[in-house]
């Protein structure tokens, strides 16, 4: 044996041990590009996502989505908290927490990001919903103290939710004016698993995992949001194993069967906190007074009654929607499964109709009263070929009952102009709730006529219900449901579909779970399976 | 010549000016707020809202916001993007490049088979070779690119995975990937989509020089350069074809640009990052600062390119060099 000859072997062998593997990557599939994804500016999907893995709060809401009380939540940059009095709360910080360039979060760190936070100048969507928080006082290095300006169940929920925490000493001397434009929005230092690599315009964020991160080593070393606004394309790039994760497969469902085809995907159905309804306009187009024909509680219940609305979603989204008792969507811990929404009722609705004074005179197959047909717009946005489906699907049901509902599809642009203005009969809406049944307030009230309130829904009653809800002590489950079942009996919307996202994970990713209040948060804890680096 | 320069480059900036200044009228005239997109169209307090319409200089009275935006943009300034946040010159030099590549395949093909075909089928005219490259042309032409890129895409990208479905690079390649390798990725990621684009636009340019060929070889000075005794090849190719080039480069001139900005579904279905996804998107955002920033660029380029196409039919068919 010629032993100069085999020299090679061995050397080959070694150099193939020296060179590093590559490092364990998920790859993401996302529709929008993160343009700031940086706690207290401006929000969108894309910021939220990426800016999960950078950023921690103080802690998270529990994995029942339960934003009452103080006990169902998760410690993340504070390790516990404890109440003063029922306006005071103190959080003890984590002393291993630390930011990605080794400075020690602190409560300076908190002081300052509530301080930005609650500027409307500077964060002007966080603001608003943190005006319960009168200060935001440091005790020490490691405990900060929240005082709030009356007592109520989700001050705590308030005190972590709305933002997470920024390294003061990166930016305390930067005016907030200049964030935007300065190198930490380039290349953001945070506290999470996941520290910022690089971002390729267009194309692609990558992350890659802090290694001592305190609260467990991230088990997937790289993550990469790959950019496809496109919703074929996202699903082309999963199809082709190009990605390993995507958070819905958007309608029609021969794109979930194609998905299912693939041995190697498995799709998941995560609960959302999005709802879909039809709106109706309690004023007249240009406002000022009642609208002619929605204003009269008759004929919106109707409309409801006259929509077979379990077909309609079983037919566009299979077992991935439900339809809604009243504005709660599946996450809401509100939600109670056993209220259901009155079925169809076409006789009913006919009936309902006649009472309120329409009649077919002409023969035509459209009612008419005081020889006006019975005629609304069916505002609809462009982009969303769901809501398009299910307008079609309505506009034919309605009109078995002699109304005649004209689809109007408007760019996004027009869309959300014509909405703020008032501008429709019945608008086609699509709404993520926040997980807090408080997100009612602003688009169920009277204070929210003029804002997000845009079909001028205005009931004394529910008003007070809700102010009780909120401000109440203890369980306030029971009257949040009194508050829900209040709209639901004002008919102010066709409550259509609260959905589950149809989310796909790679098989490589094992039995990874997502978040259903935030899809990618605990992405740290996956495990690539050996056979699948 | 300098003189023709001149007077031309004068002429392709006060169109510009007035295509800019009608665009930036049109765009503020349509219904929209640039701010809803932006806050997830959340209810915003009075403060904060003035805030931002200070930050993005909406707060301003029209007229003003355009000189700004006019004196910015001599100054090669664009202003700043509002989904962004970022310099709208940046962003658009970002991806000018991706769509540069794109487009310039496309063009290339184009250029090459394009006008190679048409000619073809010229000199074949009426025969069977004509036809069926003349049902070829209208096949190109009739289909919409979006269809053909959604079924390339289902076809080569995810069935038979012979490119990537979609994208511009493998995200995974190593840091220290050699040229060579860069290089092939990208042109395996280009291939689809510029084989859809390409595919979508022949039939026009093949069109178009059948035509400007039939037209040049019915000409006297072709049938002169037969009477010469001219071989046939260089009758076709030396005289009849250069003469026809005149229609098919103004053809190219005003089209470049229009395949810069109108390549929008290709690079949507392959997620292509380009300019055209990029200022489809700014539009329906009502981000009037990289609307305009992408406007600007793409009127530039028509208004160059045409002067360039007249520039370049001058020499192919001097004739016209006297003309006003």
């Amino acid at each position: 044996m010629d032993v100069v000859a085999l020299m090679p072997f061995p050397m080959v062998a070694l150099a193939l041990l020296l060179q590093a593997p590559a490092p364990t990557t998920v790859t993401i599939a996302v529709g929008q590009e993160p343009t700031r994804p940086i706690p207290t500016l401006l929000a969108g999907q894309a910021n939220i996502d990426v800016a999960a893995q950078l950023f921690l709060p103080l802690a998270h809401v529990g994995p029942k989505l339960v934003t009452s009380g103080d006990k169902e939540f998760e410690p993340a940059l504070a390790r516990r908290w404890t109440r003063r009095d029922d306006r005071t709360l103190a959080f003890d910080l984590d002393p291993r927490a630390r930011w990605h360039d080794g400075a020690p979060v602190t409560s300076a760190d908190v002081v300052f990001t509530l301080a930005r936070a609650k500027d409307a100048a500077v964060s002007p969507t966080t603001a608003p919903q943190l005006a319960e928080i009168e200060s935001v006082t440091a005790e020490g290095d490691g405990r900060v103290v929240f005082r709030f300006r009356r007592a109520y169940g989700e001050q705590l929920y308030d005190a972590i939710h709305h933002v997470s925490i920024l390294p003061a000493h990166l930016l305390a001397a930067l005016p907030p004016a200049d964030v935007e434009r300065s190198a930490f929005m380039r290349q953001p230092v945070g506290s999470g698993p996941y520290r910022w690599v690089r971002q390729v315009p267009g194309e692609l964020t990558e992350l890659a995992a802090v290694p001592d991160f305190f609260l467990g080593r991230p088990g997937v070393e790289r993550v990469i949001f790959r950019l496809a606004a496109d919703p074929e394309a996202r699903l082309n790039l999963l199809l082709s194993g190009a990605v390993d994760a995507l958070d819905n497969v958007i309608p029609p469902l021969a794109n979930l069967e194609r998905v299912r085809a693939q041995p190697g995907l498995r799709v998941v159905a995560a609960p959302t906190t999005t709802l879909g309804f039809m709106l109706m306009n309690q004023q007249a187009r240009g406002r000022g007074a009642p609208h002619p024909v929605l204003g009269d509680l008759r004929v919106r219940q109707a409309l409801i009654r006259a929509l077979d609305r379990e077909t309609m979603v079983r037919a566009a989204l299979g077992d991935f929607a439900k339809v809604p008792y009243g504005p709660v969507s599946q996450l809401l811990w509100i939600d109670d499964p056993s209220e259901r929404p009155p079925p169809p009722d076409t006789a009913l609705a006919r009936r309902l109709l006649a009472e309120a004074g329409y009649r077919d005179a002409d023969g035509d197959g459209v009612l008419e009263r005081n020889g006006q047909p019975l005629r609304l717009g069916l505002m609809v946005p462009a982009p969303s070929a769901l809501r398009r489906q299910l307008a079609l699907v309505a506009q034919a049901q309605w009109r078995a009952v002699g109304v005649q509902a004209d689809i109007e599809i408007a760019e996004v642009a027009t869309y959300l102009d014509r909405r703020r203005r008032g501008d429709f009969d019945l608008d086609f809406s699509a709404t993520t709730q926040d997980p807090t049944p408080s997100t009612l307030l602003q688009s169920w009230t009277c204070a929210g006529v003029g804002a997000n309130n845009v079909a001028s829904y205005c009931a004394p009653q529910v008003d007070s219900l809700l102010a009780a809800a909120r401000f109440g002590r203890g369980d306030t489950r029971r009257a949040w449901r009194a508050v829900v079942r209040r709209i639901e009996a004002d008919a102010p919307a066709v409550f259509l579909f609260a959905t589950a996202n149809a989310s796909v994970l790679s098989r490589r990713l094992g039995d990874a779970a997502l978040r259903p209040d935030s899809w990618w948060r605990d992405l740290y804890r996956w495990r690539v399976r050996p056979d699948g680096r | 010549m300098a003189a023709w320069l001149a007077r031309r480059l004068a002429t392709a900036a006060l169109t510009l000016a007035v295509a800019l200044t009608a665009l930036f009228a049109l765009m503020r005239a349509a219904p929209g707020d640039p701010l809803a997109q932006l806050t997830d169209d959340r209810p915003l307090p009075p403060e904060a809202r003035d805030a931002l319409r200070r930050r993005y200089g909406l707060d301003q009275p029209l007229p003003r916001q355009f000189l700004a935006f006019a004196a910015g943009a001599l100054r090669g300034d664009l202003g700043v993007s509002i989904q962004y946040g970022r310099p709208v010159r940046d962003l658009l030099a970002e991806r000018l490049g991706a769509t540069l590549l794109l487009a310039g395949t496309a063009l290339l093909v184009n250029a090459t088979l394009g006008i190679w075909l048409g000619a073809r089928q010229a000199f074949a005219a009426g025969s069977a070779i004509d036809a069926a490259l003349g049902t070829l042309a209208t096949a190109s032409y009739a289909l919409p690119p979006f269809v053909l890129a959604v079924l390339a895409a289902g076809l080569f990208g995810v069935r038979l995975g012979w490119f990537p479905a979609a994208g511009a690079r493998d995200p995974l390649l190593a840091a220290d990937t050699g040229a060579l390798a860069l290089v092939l990725d990208r042109l395996r990621h280009l291939a689809l989509p510029a084989l859809v684009l390409s595919a979508s636009t022949l039939g026009g340019t093949m069109r178009q020089q059948r035509a400007a060929l039939l037209d040049a070889l019915g000409r006297p000075f072709v049938r002169a350069a037969r009477a010469r005794g001219l071989d046939e090849r260089r009758v076709r190719w030396g005289h009849a074809w250069r003469a026809s080039l005149v229609p098919v480069l103004t053809h190219f001139g005003l089209w470049l640009p229009a395949l810069v900005t109108g390549s929008v579904f290709v690079e949507a279905v392959f997620a292509w990052p380009g300019i055209g996804e990029l200022a489809a998107a700014a539009t329906a955002a009502r981000d009037y600062p990289l609307v305009m920033g992408a406007a600007l660029l793409a009127g530039a380029g028509v208004v160059l390119g045409s002067v360039v196409a007249e520039w370049a039919a001058r020499l192919a068919d001097p004739r016209g060099a006297d003309a006003p």
